[in-house]
């Protein structure tokens, strides 16, 4: 058919004259796109950077004894990191300890047994406890539950395991106040649990209903569905939400500076007052100058590194399970 | 035009349903509901033991409906509910005193996409049996074995039963879900629409793999192709709008259907 080919040849210049952005125009979106990557890492650097420079000081002061002291003289100018690293690391175990079984049962509860009217307003409740400040649950905190904690928990508690060996030492409160490492670990445990229970329930949700009936069709129960097949086949995203909340639980500063004690004593017991990295810095930054403030930027240092190896053993779980 | 113009009668005459087989379920005035939709009227249909059975109709006719009213699988559903009896050897198992994972053991299913469990291979088939059982584990090993065998996957996997059955291809996945469910030693097996993700070749394996089956377990399987249907059941039945149209032998089924729609239907003429 001539009359086609000739259509065609006549539309190719007009496939050339075609409007759209200019050469010039692509190459400087191009540029300011990657300006905006570029800057991300410069921001990092910049904050990694200022950090170690300014710890420096206060890391050739003290060697490796900076991580194994847990002296905090401001007279003699003596520091160390270790009472404060325990806290951090110990409350944020808590934290998950307490946090990651309840957002499992939470995401179960929704995405298995939930009756289809109550799925809406459970769900947007506990969206909702994501998005209270982190200074109302250490207001909460300290005036409304560690009195009721102190009262009906640790004292209890407290006179039940007294000379008993090991809990009596790690469940023992010398002063109960209701204050402490464990107190911290609950209110940082409320704090995560919303992240855990919508990521979990969302990687539940995606699972296919086959797997699931096909699941319960060779006679399984909830419970077997549920353990042996659904959270398995969730399991890399739920371990991606687990180490999210503690990442979360690690730098959580004002709820923690409220209610975990402030004290710099390193002691067996969960209901003893402490510090994390972050309350330490929170409570001194404002007066500190000299080596103080030199400790305190070791310190930053030190909650970065922390943060960064639970980064990559998240990498190296979620890594294992795939494989699996 | 006569409806084996469609269908080979080869493929036909290779399985000639065996007269005098017991039945094994009975199916009797069942109506099925999803909310007040009305899915399934007011069914009546046999099924012979060690034969299989295909279910053929248009989508959305029930028989995938009718298929999961067998396990009960249905009432993981709080909306969707069942109405008559479904005797399995004699019993009601739509009775509310039926033990659902009791009921699901002995009526196992495959499904139309491979559900392998995330687990290793031999899991996958020792997850079933452990469920009911306490074995030794040299007995789990053997019952794994025999399991992967009947379902023709041993000499592909033995080498590697520690490897994720999710590794496996479609196929292979398929038929690790049919050794999952032969593990259990169930009375019966559904099939819903087993190989409608695979490709010609697997499809094929899975095919010979349920004429074999046939020799132990009583077999139903919903397909919307009709030459399957024809190569590997004993007995048809057609379903339309939740009606049992027509039910019998393949054979006649297929060459002489007495039915003006079940003729339209596996000639092409609609579907």
């Amino acid at each position: 058919m001539p009359a086609l080919t000739q259509s065609i040849a006549l539309s190719e210049p007009r496939a050339a004259a075609r409007k759209g952005p200019s050469r010039g125009l692509d190459a400087t979106f191009r540029t300011i796109s990657f300006g905006a990557a570029l800057l991300v890492l410069l921001v990092l650097a910049g904050i990694l950077g200022s950090i170690i420079y300014g710890g420096w000081p206060a890391f050739r002061e003290f060697g490796f004894g900076f991580l194994t002291s847990s002296a905090w003289n401001i007279g003699t100018e003596q520091y160390g990191a270790l009472v404060a690293v325990i806290g951090t690391v110990a409350s944020a175990l808590l934290a998950l300890l307490i946090g990651v079984p309840v957002s499992l049962g939470i995401a179960v509860f929704l995405t298995q047994l939930c009756p289809g009217w109550a799925r809406k307003p459970v769900a947007m409740t506990i969206e909702l406890l994501a998005a209270v400040p982190s200074i109302i649950y250490g207001m909460w905190g300290l005036f409304v539950f560690a009195p009721l904690f102190a009262r009906f928990v640790q004292i209890p508690v407290s006179n039940l395991v007294e000379g008993m060996p090991v809990i009596g030492t790690i469940l023992y409160a010398r002063v109960p106040s209701g204050v402490g490492v464990f107190t911290a670990g609950i209110i940082l445990a409320i704090m995560i649990v919303p992240f855990i229970a919508s990521i979990a329930r969302d990687m539940l949700d995606q699972i296919p209903t086959v797997l699931r009936e096909s699941a319960y069709g060779i006679g399984c129960t909830t419970w077997e569905v549920v353990r042996h097949v659904l959270v398995p086949q969730a399991a890399v995203s739920i371990i991606g939400a687990i180490m999210l909340g503690l990442g979360r639980a690690l730098g959580e500063t004002m709820a923690v500076t409220f209610v975990i004690g402030n004290a710099n004593r390193l002691s067996a017991s969960i209901f003893d007052p402490s510090s994390t990295i972050a309350s330490r810095i929170a409570n001194e930054f404002n007066e500190a100058d000299g080596m103080q403030l030199n400790a305190l930027m070791a310190l930053g240092c030190i909650l970065f590194v922390i943060t960064f190896i639970v980064l990559i053993i998240a990498r190296l779980l979620t890594r294992r399970v795939r494989a699996a | 035009m006569n409806a084996a113009s469609a269908i080979s009668t080869v493929e036909l005459s290779r399985n000639k349903a065996e007269a005098g087989r017991a039945v094994r379920i009975a199916v009797k005035d069942l109506n099925f509901y999803y909310g007040s939709f009305h899915g399934l009227k007011g069914i009546d249909l046999d099924f012979h033991d060690r034969q299989v059975t295909a279910l053929i109709g248009p989508s959305g006719c029930g028989k995938s409906t009718l298929l999961r009213c067998f396990n009960r699988i249905y009432s993981l559903y709080p909306e969707q509910r069942a109405e008559g009896q479904i005797l399995l050897d004699g019993k009601n198992i739509l009775d509310s005193s039926v033990d659902l994972n009791e009921l699901r053991s002995r009526v196992g299913m495959v499904f139309q996409k491979p559900t392998p469990f995330p687990m290793s291979i031999y899991d996958n088939v020792a997850f079933g049996l452990r469920l009911y059982e306490r074995l030794p584990r040299s007995e789990l090993d053997g019952r794994v074995e025999e399991a992967l065998r009947k379902a023709a996957l041993w000499d592909e996997v033995k080498d590697k039963l520690k490897q994720p059955g999710t590794g496996l291809s479609g196929g292979q996945q398929q038929r690790l879900c049919i050794a999952r469910t032969v593990a259990q030693g169930p009375e019966v097996i559904l099939f819903d629409e087993p190989t409608s993700a695979l490709d010609p070749i697997s499809t094929g394996r899975i095919e010979e793999l349920i004429e074999q089956l046939r020799d132990e377990f009583t077999i139903a399987i919903v397909t919307h192709n009709m030459q399957q249907a024809a190569r590997i059941s004993q007995f048809t039945a057609f379903m339309y709008l939740g009606e049992l149209i027509e039910f019998g032998p393949t054979e006649r089924m297929f060459m002489n259907p007495t039915q003006r729609r079940t003729q339209d239907y596996i000639t092409g003429r609609f579907g």
